[in-house]
């Protein structure tokens, strides 16, 4: 009964799905209402406005702020809710006891990676901090940090690791994205803006550009650290999680 | 334009930077962080506080996000209606946090402690944001901190049942956002604007083609599952009656009504209402499910042997109720469901945190338990009795108040049968509050079940019940403080 219901209820969403795909504007056509209602003055003046090359990195971090105010928000959630339902790896106690997250693996692959990450790092800050002329940004580098510690947590293991990146740097930085937000948020109301505003009213025209770059770089610094943090974080949580389930010996 | 016009940001993100400031405070020194939570919360309350009057009420404040003028950039909107709703989540998101300390220390282990504040904050803020914004993107953006949030808080005292109803609400929650999303994109697709007020312009230059009829229907059903409606409820008595009772008072008291509220604002500024058959159309199937929701949710409240479990069918109930006002389309009907979002909110909260307090203080959560309970808990006991009033509806607390309003609202749309509903709604919920009442204060206890002297909550728990309680009465004896508004509101809505 409830296999029918449940697959009568599917049928009945994709019929509906279908029928509204039949309906919609054809893609890519010029006349869309999505490419001559909005988008045409982001495209147009995002550059001499926002002062990003990206217009895209525009889009999301300057007219749109705030909803990407709200997404680091969200990702930022993610890992309170981890963290609720699994708990942080303890502190001190790693030492105790055989840390199981670690692969045994030949002196080949731990040189490599010991010689890679901090390239795989560098790499992210590029990407973090050209995110407003070129492809990648906050986010981008972020998750590639991110990516790092999960290849050397696998191959070296939690404790080394969490020596690294220590609970007391993460505790601090996990909200670096939605504090850079804020932080450039209100120095828009000091500047004689609204919240969030980058070009401040109250400056010189001549300063202008620099400042609008330095704020942008200042929210995609704070995105990208925040984010590797909570991908570090979440990672070690789930770690720890493991080793409570293995007989400790 | 003073500095004023700020404050509904402000509003927003002090909880969210509250919460994303707690870890580290967290890892310091934990004892503090539930006491610093209050802090964020506190200012917000203030600021809202200090916002009334300066919002005409026949218009809106509008708020443009980092100066892009609206189609461009996004915009926060805030009538008459919305900072009311915001005052009510400032207020009892606050009492609630006020209560948690204790109740928390006991039911969630200690590393996860500082998480449960965190999520708390991330909870209020989003439902702050969600009432106040203008842009249907930024809706759904603070709509999936809310739902993330709330899955989380359901599953955060870990055991078995807690992570069960989690799931299961991750299992209605997800595809609900999805819905939401989807909408989003069709209605972008076809007007290419995101922000509500243009969208209701775009739309009546287009008529109401396909996509948008099936993007409405999305939206309803979408935060219909959100808002617990009828036969979309499964998700909620388990996850509002395992919560630890903070949540649970959230979860019920305003989490469903602002999602119900984010309903009524896409109804009346995006679709705008009465020019489309569309409208009445979902109004009519809406206003049947609220209805059934009304008989349902008492009848199962009657049947119910777990106290928490009892409350979470009388929300689903009032949900019905809330629904109905709304569909009945006129002003004293919007008027009442408006109000009561607000007493509901209060009494249920204040219902789940003195269920809380059984809890807390004895472990009791059957009904029977509480037999005689009143001869060592009378401070509770009686706050829950003048909140079950207010569910009920009996002068001079505030559910009278609205449900006079939601009656009269749909006899003058010329509904009689869904005021009968209203009214066979409040006998169900008389006979189900009436019930614990009974075991409370007219039964002899089991041998040993109770202490003979007085041991009631501590302080910190008693305060905000009390609060809450009294705020149900306080807002039923001055409804004219509030009322005339809210009439004047709902007119300008419709």
């Amino acid at each position: 009964m409830k296999r029918v219901a449940s697959l009568l209820f599917i049928v009945a969403l994709a019929v509906l799905l279908l029928y509204v795909v039949a309906g919609m504007p054809p893609m890519g056509d010029p006349d869309n209402p999505t490419a001559t209602h909005v988008i045409p003055r982001y495209l147009e003046r995002a550059e001499e406005e926002t002062h990003t090359v990206n217009v895209i990195t525009g889009i999301i971090l300057n007219y749109r702020g705030y909803d990407t105010m709200g997404e680091v928000t969200v990702i930022f959630c993610a890992l309170a809710a981890v963290l609720a339902v699994l708990g942080r790896e303890r502190r001190g106690v790693i030492h105790g006891f055989v840390d199981r997250s670690e692969v045994p693996s030949s002196t080949i692959v731990k040189t490599m990676v010991r010689f890679m990450v901090p390239f795989i790092i560098l790499f992210s800050v590029y990407t973090i901090l050209h995110g407003e002329t070129s492809p990648g940004g906050g986010f981008q580098g972020g998750a590639v940090i991110g990516g790092s510690m999960i290849i050397f947590t696998t191959i070296f293991g939690l404790y080394e690791s969490s020596r690294r990146i220590p609970l007391k740097v993460r505790a601090s930085l996990e909200g670096a994205a939605v504090m850079g937000f804020f932080l450039v948020g209100a120095l828009g109301l000091v500047g004689g803006g609204n919240f969030l505003t980058y070009a401040w009213p109250r400056v010189s025209r001549s300063l202008h550009p620099s400042l609008v770059v330095w704020l942008t770089v200042l929210v995609e610094v704070g995105i990208g650290l925040g984010g590797a943090m909570v991908l570090t974080s979440i990672l070690f949580a789930m770690i720890r999680e493991e080793e409570e389930i293995a007989p400790s010996s | 334009m003073g500095a004023w016009r700020h404050f509904p940001i402000f509003m927003i993100t002090v909880p969210l930077l509250g919460a994303v400031l707690l870890p580290f405070l967290g890892y310091v020194r934990e004892r503090w962080v539930p006491y610093a939570a209050l802090l964020p919360l506190g200012t917000s309350t203030l600021l809202g506080i200090l916002l009334i009057g300066r919002i005409p009420s026949d218009g809106y404040l509008s708020y443009h996000m980092g100066g892009w003028e609206p189609p461009f950039g996004i915009e926060i909107r805030l009538d008459y209606v919305g900072l009311f709703l915001m005052l009510v989540v400032c207020g009892i998101t606050f009492l609630a946090l006020v209560y948690s300390r204790h109740y928390i220390e006991k039911e969630v282990s200690g590393g996860r402690r500082t998480a449960y504040y965190v999520l708390y904050l991330l909870m209020s803020g989003a439902m702050l944001g969600f009432v106040a914004t203008g842009d249907i993107f930024n809706l759904f953006v603070f709509m999936e901190i809310l739902a993330l949030s709330s899955y989380a808080l359901v599953a955060i005292t870990g055991n078995r049942n807690a992570v069960r109803a989690a799931f299961k609400y991750i299992l209605m929650g997800a595809p609900s956002s999805i819905m939401v999303l989807l909408a989003i994109g069709f209605l972008y697709s076809v007007t290419g604007t995101l922000n509500m007020a243009d969208l209701a312009g775009r739309i009546a230059e287009s008529g109401y083609t396909e996509v948008l009829i099936v993007s409405y229907i999305l939206l309803v059903v979408g935060f219909g599952v959100k808002a617990a409606l009828f036969p979309l409820h499964m998700w909620l008595p388990d996850a509002h009656s395992i919560a630890p009772s903070p949540i649970s008072a959230l979860l019920s008291g305003l989490l469903v009504e602002v999602c119900a509220f984010a309903l009524v604002r896409i109804t009346f500024s995006i679709f705008t209402l009465r020019a489309s058959d569309l409208v009445m159309g979902t109004a009519d199937a809406v206003g049947v499910a609220a209805a059934a929701a009304v008989l349902y949710g008492g009848i199962m409240a009657i049947l119910q042997k777990d106290l928490k479990m009892m409350i979470a069918y009388s929300t689903v109930s009032h949900i019905g109720y809330i629904f109905l006002g709304l569909t009945a389309f006129t002003a004293e009907g919007l008027t009442g469901a408006m109000y009561h979002m607000l007493d509901h909110g209060l009494a249920k909260a204040c219902l789940f945190l003195c269920a809380g307090n059984f809890i807390y203080l004895k472990g009791y959560r059957r009904i029977e338990d509480l037999k005689g309970a009143w001869s060592q808990m009378p401070w509770t006991c009686f706050a829950f009795a003048l909140a079950s009033l207010s569910v009920i509806g009996i002068p001079p607390t505030a559910g009278f108040i609205s449900k006079w309003y939601l009656i009269l609202g749909n006899v003058e749309g010329g509904k009689w049968l869904y005021a009968a509903v209203l009214l066979a709604g409040s006998i169900l919920a008389a006979v189900y509050c009436l019930r614990v009442l009974y075991y409370m204060f007219f039964q002899a206890g089991k041998e040993g079940a109770w202490e003979e002297y007085w041991h009631d909550a501590p302080p910190a728990m008693l305060a905000p019940v009390w609060a809450l309680s009294l705020a149900t009465l306080f807002f039923g004896v001055f409804s004219s403080l509030l009322i005339p508004s809210l009439l004047k509101a709902a007119t300008y809505l419709l």
